[in-house]
């Protein structure tokens, strides 16, 4: 059971109108493991992370969570439907997600930012939910900030407690787009960090980043992503020591000089 | 200027604006009440992702921002009985109709202040397993609260000077009594000064706490 892949991917597609943004995906993520997405702006980086917990519908193909189809029901004949609200948040609590522009709740405390999944989604009791916030944010380093509105914090700041406030829902992965591209050069490395402890502690991780160095020394696996398509996908070693597909090597000498 | 204020007669009469007074707060309150509902509904509909929806909360908005009040509030006490058989007392009338009308302007500032939160939070609720209803109430809806106070309040105030209107249908308001004692008084000038001072005093705390509201969240941020 524990071997099945926790984040299945089978040709998917998704488009915008006429704009065809991923072009038959599939991939998979395995348990505990760190799987690093890079590619050029507007391959659909974003577009396939927020597929995988269905803030983006799409038309082709299916997304499976821990043996849960993701967003869709499959109904009579095998078509699909759309799945209900309530099974659709079910999954999505699952999943801890991590925005470039940290999307914090600017009328709420860092704490309450942190409580307000537990509280209002998984129903639990206050203190208890409380104690889970406190627990994270000394753990990312912002304990003394937990009176705090979001509004008075710097980016990095703001990203542990975005991270925090993912975690504080005890999911079964994490997925991150772009954690640190809104952040100042000498913040990047304090949420880094914070990512590269939950990696250590086994946490699943899908990470669409454009820094190279945590893809090489962190990720299990890196993708590459080119015009909606999989260009490669292998371990760091191969992508960054010998890739297989000249389109990465080309995206790698651009962004590493 | 050799115009002689008679300030007097006015304040035997003192009696006349205070039920005046009355009568527009209490219109003024039930107009609120249902625009406000209504308004909520309207605003939540017209931002709402599936058209059958949308549409008609947009026709409504429009067709009630296209025509001018005093023909629908007439046009509700003369032609609605007509047409429905439902005949409403001339108060009810203008609360209603008042409050139809007010409720495609806050409709509009419902929708407009819903829109205006950026599309992060709800997906930042949502990842968190969070339902429309939940993402609503606990992270849109506060947010986008502070942004209506400021139109909200100015729509308030709109609506309570439009309960004037009610004098076209003979219901008894602040306007309406006033002109009624200039018939017995002959003193206009004193009596629409003491009509004018009257509103000012009953809407003018609401734009100060209005602005009291925007002071305080702006600093906290
Ligand atoms: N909501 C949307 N509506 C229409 N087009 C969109 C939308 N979101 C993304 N796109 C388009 O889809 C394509 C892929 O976008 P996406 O954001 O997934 O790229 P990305 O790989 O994350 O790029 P970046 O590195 O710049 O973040 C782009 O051409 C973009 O313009
Ligand atoms: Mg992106």
């Amino acid at each position: 059971m524990s071997d099945a892949p926790l984040i299945k991917v089978n040709g998917l597609r998704k488009s915008f109108g006429k704009l065809e943004v991923l072009r038959g995906i599939s991939f998979e993520v395995k348990r505990g493991e760190v799987l690093a997405i890079i590619g050029p702006s507007g391959s659909g980086k974003s577009t396939l992370l927020r597929c995988l917990n269905f803030l983006e519908e799409y038309q082709m193909g299916e997304v499976e969570f821990d043996g849960a189809l993701v967003g869709y029901q499959r109904g009579k004949a095998g078509r699909m439907k759309l799945d209900s609200d309530r099974n659709i948040g079910r999954i999505r609590a699952r999943m801890g997600m991590v925005f470039q522009s940290f999307n914090l709740f600017p009328h709420k405390t860092v704490l309450e930012n942190v409580m307000e999944g537990p509280l209002v989604v998984q129903g639990v009791p206050r203190a208890e939910a409380e104690g889970r916030a406190r627990t994270l944010l000394a753990r990312v380093g912002l304990i003394d900030k937990i009176g705090a509105y979001p509004a008075r914090l710097s980016g990095g700041q703001q990203q542990r407690a975005a991270i925090a406030r993912a975690l504080a829902m005890q999911p079964a992965a994490m997925l991150f787009d772009e954690p640190t591209s809104a952040l100042d050069p000498e913040l990047v490395g304090e949420v880094l960090e914070v990512m590269q402890s939950l990696a250590a502690e086994g946490m699943t991780m899908v990470v669409v980043t454009h820094e190279m160095g945590f893809a090489r020394q962190v990720a299990d696996r890196v993708m590459m992503m080119d015009h909606g398509e999989i260009v490669e996908l292998a371990p760091p070693a191969q992508i960054f020591g010998a890739p297989e597909s000249p389109r990465t090597a080309e995206f790698l000498r651009r962004v590493l000089h | 200027m050799d115009y002689i204020w008679q300030w007097n007669q006015i304040w035997d009469y003192r009696q006349v604006f205070v039920r005046g007074a009355q009568a527009t707060l209490v219109l003024t309150c039930w107009a609120l009440l249902i625009g406000l509902v209504l308004g909520l509904v309207l605003g939540l509909m017209r931002s709402a992702r599936v058209a059958v929806l949308r549409l008609p909360a947009a026709v409504y908005i429009d067709i009630f921002r296209a025509t001018p009040i005093l023909v629908q509030l007439v046009w509700i006490y003369y032609a609605l009985p007509i047409l429905s058989g439902v005949q409403m007392g001339n108060v009810t009338s203008a609360a209603v109709g008042i409050g139809l009308h007010s409720a495609a302007y806050f409709a509009e500032i419902f929708r407009a202040g819903i829109a205006s939160i950026d599309k992060g939070q709800s997906d930042a609720a949502k990842s968190l397993g969070m339902g429309y209803g939940q993402a609503m109430r606990r992270i849109i809806l506060p947010q986008a609260v502070r942004r209506m106070v400021p139109p909200f309040i100015n729509e308030f105030a709109t609506l309570m000077k439009l309960t004037t209107l009610g004098s076209v249908l003979a219901v008894n308001e602040l306007l309406h009594e006033a002109e009624n004692l200039i018939n017995n008084t002959y003193r206009p000038l004193e009596t629409y000064t003491v009509v004018a001072v009257l509103f000012g005093v009953m809407i003018y705390p609401f734009i100060w706490l209005s602005q009291r509201l925007e002071l305080r969240w702006k600093t906290r941020g």
